[in-house]
């Protein structure tokens, strides 16, 4: 497969993933704060804009941190790269220079979900967010599901489920590694109860913790399941598990993106976490560090080709680079 | 007078006038033609309702595989899609059998006039065409004198446009010979047709086109270098901002080959490869719809980042093969068209079994006395012009535009043709009611071994109405096209 190519499906299945995650944290405020406390509510918001490590960019044009402020820096703000509009724009951008390696049936839900957001008016949103945050998920979850339906398995499907695993585990991950500080203070029950219940639902994982611990929601519990639990989709370890999966398919000769992957999932699936203190921030700090290498080793082995045949015209090639 | 939902599509009495032109459909008002009468009883039948929602799906599905080209100009990258109408055009099988002859006999002939003009240049020194014309041609390469294309093909892919004037008569308006366009069209026509219409096609003995990606790529893998056993073969597209990119797509996935931009390739010793992620491979056979002048910075545009440093070299090592060839322009020429009935007596002996639109060369001094004197009746292009862009359209252009185009003639002569206006057949289209517009038609002609046509084009209508410009650029529309099998 072309490296361009490669390169250009995994940030397609990355790009898609994270028009998700980040509507689906959107989408979780929006209602789990409806009866939350004032200063609980500001304090959740700006998590969001930590999360993607914007803070100075949104300083520069919103002074509180409000769902309606959060929403459209979030949702649509030229200034943040990430907003669910860019992510989704880039995704068909990426999708559109490789169109002949999707099928179809791909490439109609990526286009129907470009035009959901590009032609949707903010003020619409805000008015009915509800009925947005959910088109968006399904949006993404018909793209991942028409492409295990209808792509055959090969390199382009790795490539894509590759992008996509990566980007989930690093969502999960980075919302991890904010709430677990506030995780750890001493507050009202009934407060950690509404937090931990926010964060499994923004991971889809409610009703699926529920039905394994029926106890209170205790937070260290919580963390162990959005980081070690290897049979829940959107849990950092069953994410990795996947993008291994993928990497081995596709690795040929390359091994040092297979080791970096294998790395950080190794850690995880031999961990145990009963309480949460400092150690925790430090495991979730490695692993976000893990796959930022994982994400540069993929890059160097696969999207440049680096074996370069000495010669006037390979030289040139390399110049214009 | 719009219509009311209930009313049919064509309502036995009533709007549909044919008027003074060659109507492709009526033979009188009222009076379908024999091969499209099946077609008038289910326009007959069928409601304005259920038409419009069955355009309305189309354009929904149009829309949502992002079927579109891109119009320059106005807003940068602007995607739209190819509006398209639902009523087919029919070709019988004696027209169709009469216009296959014509393009084979007609591509043929430019493809040996290809290889005279850059060996041996016979025609010109028999002086059958004027030397300085066809040296003074912008898309003449003098890089390829002397370069041996396998097979001696050099238009492996020619768009050949043909429009029919005031007596029905087929003819040929100009040779697209560099990288034509429309062949993704003509097959998503045929797709959307078949899905809103299949019991007319059950009626009809419609032919098919699909064949047309494969044969297309068993034209490709017979011009590969001969030492490639199995040749790879790969489409080269300027990238997702081309006009065109929805079609380099919809061929390289069609085809089944690797849909490469320039940065993929490499050049090393005449030889060229592609990035891929398990390293480089070797690339046989290059599909390019990127022009001459992007091929490659080393020979031609020191600027472009769409080719690859090398390649030229290598094609003239016979490493690799180019379809189409370099310098191919030279033969579609606006001016050079004018010698194409020449060529075909020169080379095949033959006489031209579709004809020329009389034109008038701003290079020959009495030709431009001619064109200055009767602006207002011509069509006037530039050479090099294409897409509908900068042409003058005699009849309904303004005393200013015409002045304008006088005085830009009077300075670059070389740069002008003029044809008169073509009655151009007409036939009916759909907006809001039915009506008359203009159309012409672009068949695919393939040569490698052996030269052939897929039965059936794109035919391109004139929305706007009146206008005479068919160009999708210029608001054109398409419809299917229909080859009977009898």
């Amino acid at each position: 497969m072309l490296s361009r190519v490669a390169e250009s499906l995994y940030w397609t299945g990355r790009c898609i993933e994270r028009a998700e995650d980040t509507s689906r944290l959107l989408h979780v405020n929006f209602h789990g704060l409806l009866d939350a406390e004032q200063a609980d509510s500001g304090r959740a918001w700006r998590e969001l804009v930590l999360l993607i490590g914007l803070d100075d960019v949104y300083r520069e044009h919103f002074d509180e941190y409000t769902a309606q402020t959060v929403t459209e820096f979030m949702l649509w703000h030229p200034a943040n790269p990430d907003a669910v509009t860019a992510c989704v724009a880039r995704a068909r951008e990426n999708a559109r220079g490789v169109r002949e390696q999707l099928s179809i049936e791909m490439w109609e839900h990526l286009n129907r979900l470009h035009l959901l957001v590009s032609r949707t008016r903010p003020t619409a949103v805000l008015a009915s967010p509800h009925e947005f945050f959910v088109r968006i998920r399904e949006g993404s979850h018909a793209f991942q599901g028409v492409m295990k339906a209808t792509l055959p398995r090969g390199e382009a499907y790795e490539f894509l489920e590759l992008g996509t695993h990566l980007e989930r585990a690093d969502a999960t991950a980075r919302l991890l590694a904010i709430k677990v500080p506030g995780l750890t203070e001493a507050e009202p029950t009934s407060v950690t109860h509404e937090r931990l219940a926010r964060l499994l639902k923004s991971c889809g994982a409610f009703e699926a913790f529920r039905k394994q611990e029926s106890d209170e929601l205790r937070p260290a519990q919580v963390v162990a399941y959005l980081l070690l639990e290897r049979r829940l989709p959107r849990a950092v370890c069953f994410s990795l598990e996947l993008a291994l999966a993928a990497i081995r398919a596709i690795s040929g000769p390359a091994l040092r993106p297979e080791m970096a992957i294998g790395r950080v999932f190794s850690e995880l699936a031999f961990t145990e976490l009963v309480t949460l203190d400092a150690s925790t921030e430090l495991l979730l700090g490695r692993v976000i560090r893990g796959l930022g290498d994982a994400a540069d080793e993929i890059a160097a082995a696969y999207f440049t080709t680096r074996v370069i045949p000495p010669g006037p015209y390979a030289q040139q090639m390399q110049q214009q680079q | 007078m719009p219509t009311s939902s209930n009313t049919p599509v064509l309502p036995l009495e009533g709007h549909y006038q044919p008027g003074a032109f060659f109507d492709e459909m009526f033979e009188a008002p009222g009076l379908p033609r024999a091969h499209y009468r099946v077609l008038a009883e289910q326009l007959t039948a069928l409601s304005v309702d259920e038409f419009e929602q069955r355009r309305h799906a189309v354009d929904v599905s149009f829309l949502n595989q992002g079927i579109g080209f891109t119009v320059y100009g106005e807003e940068e990258g602007l995607e739209r899609i190819f509006p398209f109408d639902l009523i087919p055009r029919v070709i019988p099988q004696d027209e169709w059998a009469h216009i296959e002859r014509g393009l084979i006999q007609r591509v043929g002939a430019l493809n040996m006039f290809l290889e005279d003009v850059y060996h041996g240049q016979q025609i010109l020194r028999d002086g059958r065409i004027p030397a300085e014309l066809v040296f003074g041609a912008t898309h003449f390469r003098r890089e390829m004198i002397g370069v041996d294309p396998p097979n001696g093909v050099y238009a492996h892919v020619a768009g050949v446009d043909i429009v029919r004037d005031g007596r029905g008569e087929y003819l040929v308006l100009e040779d697209n010979l560099r990288s034509p366009s429309g062949a993704s069209y003509m097959l998503e026509n045929r797709a959307a047709m078949k899905r809103e219409f299949a019991p007319l096609f059950a009626r009809y003995g419609v032919l098919g086109i699909d064949q047309y990606p494969q044969e297309l790529l068993a034209a490709l893998r017979q011009v590969a270098p001969a030492a490639a056993a199995v040749p790879t073969v790969v489409l080269l597209t300027p990238g997702v901002h081309n006009s065109a990119y929805f079609e380099h797509s919809f061929l390289a996935r069609h085809m089944g080959i690797e849909l490469v931009e320039g940065g993929d390739l490499l050049c090393h010793d005449d030889v060229v490869y592609m990035r891929t992620t398990q390293g480089l491979q070797r690339v046989d056979v290059i599909y390019r719809r990127v022009d001459d002048e992007f091929l490659d910075p080393l020979i031609f545009r020191k600027d472009s980042m769409l080719g690859a440093p090398g390649l030229l070299n290598a094609y003239r090592a016979g490493n690799v093969t180019l379809a189409n060839a370099p310098g191919t322009g030279v033969a579609d020429d606006k001016a050079v068209y004018r010698y194409v009935p020449d060529m075909i007596r020169y080379y095949l002996s033959e006489e031209p079994i579709l004809g020329n639109v009389p034109t008038y060369l701003g290079a020959d001094e009495a030709d431009r006395r001619y064109m200055l004197g009767h602006l207002d009746e011509l069509v006037v292009k530039t050479v090099n012009g294409s897409g509908g862009y900068g042409m003058l359209i005699g009849p309904v252009s303004s005393k200013s535009e015409r002045e304008l185009f006088r005085s830009q003639i009077e300075a670059e002569p070389r740069e002008f043709v003029a044809q008169p206006t073509i009655a151009l057949s007409r036939m009916p289209i759909f907006l809001e009611e039915l009506r008359p517009a203009h159309v012409d038609l672009r068949p695919f002609v393939l040569s490698s071994r052996i030269t052939s046509v897929v039965p059936g084009g794109l035919t391109r209508a004139a929305l706007r109405e009146g206008s005479l410009v068919v160009n999708s650029s210029q608001g054109g529309g398409s419809k299917d096209t229909w080859v009977l099998r009898s």
